[in-house]
């Protein structure tokens, strides 16, 4: 089922912080398209410490893995990134049913060291929706159908206090990986 | 007070972490410093031009090199500098490092092949760029292990290369007994560095452990000085457990 409790601004607002707090950049510089890299001074360690932050503030898990990692294990070493390092066309038809315009422009031969750049504070907080999506419809310890949140940020059962437990993020996305499989076959 | 005065050393890895905990120690400790870094942009080197900096207002000589390690050609390049401005190289400091954090099964063919290149084939690179400059008048080398060379930790190949390393440096000590080069290894625990960004993802409740278990960058620094300095010249292919305890203990309370 999908959520409503948790609203995309508040989760952009939470990432936000997040970025804030680890690339000490100033809050009015991040835009849904912003370039974490490009734009913010990101490396990649730093995505890290931004996911866990939001690990934190939503107790929910990240995915640990890019897309393409994900895809490169259930479809062979090659299906995404060629023995060059670079993007192949299955790979670039993926991330754009993925991500459609969240990302910045991908091309194949494009060098897989240039895909983090593509990276934004929108696809980031798209990841996050989708790990709140998951919420189930009853609570795991007590059955009851009574999800609530004081602070719009962390949700809890309403009836035994329970945190709610969502899907982890790289198990999303394998799930996701399935799906697109099946209906396309790209791989 | 300043005991390696007038010597030079080079800290693979030293704009972040412990790399630059450990430059900042041997510098204050009077050495001049060749501060090393893998990217050209982005907050690591930021970080390596602040140290680098702070360095020089300490009074000593230093040297920025980009290069990435794995690479022979760019060790090449960085030892060729070294040798430029300084002439000749006294500490080997090699802490470098970079891997993926997977279970060992998962790893793809390029990622296995980088975590050997980075953390085993560019490490002896290292030592062999380095032999020539500390030849003449003798050597320190000192690898920075962890804990992850003997204990399992999830999703940690680089266990497996600090393993080989340390294997190394018992070799190494001896082969390069005759060109007086010592070759020693500090085995950190659990440090909080950025790395620990990594490893709190995988290590469930990590960041719930203690602080009196948890070694400070500053106290690894400590003992590389100590291997650099005279006081250590009796100690060869070793490696030293600095982990406040850590894996000392099977059992603690809860």
């Amino acid at each position: 089922m999908s959520q409503n409790i948790v609203t995309e601004e508040k989760v952009f607002e939470e990432l936000k912080k997040a970025i804030v707090e680890t690339l000490r950049v100033d809050a009015d510089s991040i835009k849904p398209e912003s370039s974490l890299i490009n734009d913010l001074g990101a490396e990649s360690l730093d995505f890290l410490d931004i996911n866990y932050r939001l690990e934190q503030a939503f107790g929910m898990k990240m995915a640990r893995h890019f897309v393409l990692e994900h895809v490169e294990e259930m479809f062979g070493e090659g299906s995404a990134i060629d023995d060059d390092g670079q993007l192949t066309e299955k790979a670039v038809e993926l991330l754009k049913i993925r991500f459609g315009d969240q990302m910045g422009p991908l091309e194949p031969g494009m060098d897989m060291d240039e895909v983090p750049a593509l990276v934004t504070a929108q696809s980031i907080s798209g990841g996050v929706m989708d790990i709140l999506a998951s919420l189930p419809e009853k609570c795991t310890h007590c059955g009851a159908q009574q999800w609530t949140s004081e602070d719009g940020i962390k949700i809890k059962c309403g009836s035994c206090g329970e945190p709610a437990v969502f899907s982890n993020g790289d198990d999303l996305i394998k799930d996701w990986l399935t799906k697109v499989q099946e209906e396309k076959k790209i791989f | 007070m300043h005991s390696l005065e007038g010597k030079v050393a080079l800290i693979t890895g030293s704009s972040r972490g412990i790399g630059q905990a450990i430059a900042r120690k041997l510098a204050a400790a009077g050495a001049d410093i060749v501060i090393n870094y893998r990217r050209t942009a982005g907050s690591s080197f930021a970080q390596a031009e602040e140290l680098n900096k702070e360095i020089e207002a300490m009074g000593r000589k230093t040297l920025m090199v980009q290069a990435d390690i794995s690479e022979k050609s760019s060790v090449k390049t960085l030892f060729a500098k070294i040798s430029e401005t300084f002439g000749t190289l006294d500490y080997l400091i090699l802490n470098a490092a970079k891997a993926p954090f997977k279970p060992i099964e998962k790893l793809l063919e390029r990622e296995l092949r980088q975590l050997v290149e980075t953390n085993y084939m560019g490490n002896i690179f290292c030592i062999q760029g380095a032999i020539p400059l500390m030849e003449a008048k003798g050597g320190r080398i000192v690898f920075i292990s962890s804990l992850g060379s003997r204990y399992y930790n999830p999703s940690y190949p680089l266990g497996s290369m600090k393993a080989a390393m340390e294997s190394i440096v018992r070799d190494c000590a001896e082969s390069l007994r005759e060109k007086k080069v010592s070759v020693n290894a500090v085995c950190g625990g659990i440090v909080k560095t950025d790395s620990f960004k990594v490893l709190r993802q995988y290590l469930e409740n990590v960041d719930k452990l203690p602080d009196d278990l948890i070694v400070t960058p500053d106290e690894i620094a400590d003992v590389v000085s100590f291997l650099c300095s005279p006081a250590s010249r009796g100690i060869t292919g070793q490696t030293i457990v600095v982990d406040k305890g850590l894996s000392n203990s099977l059992y603690r309370s809860a």
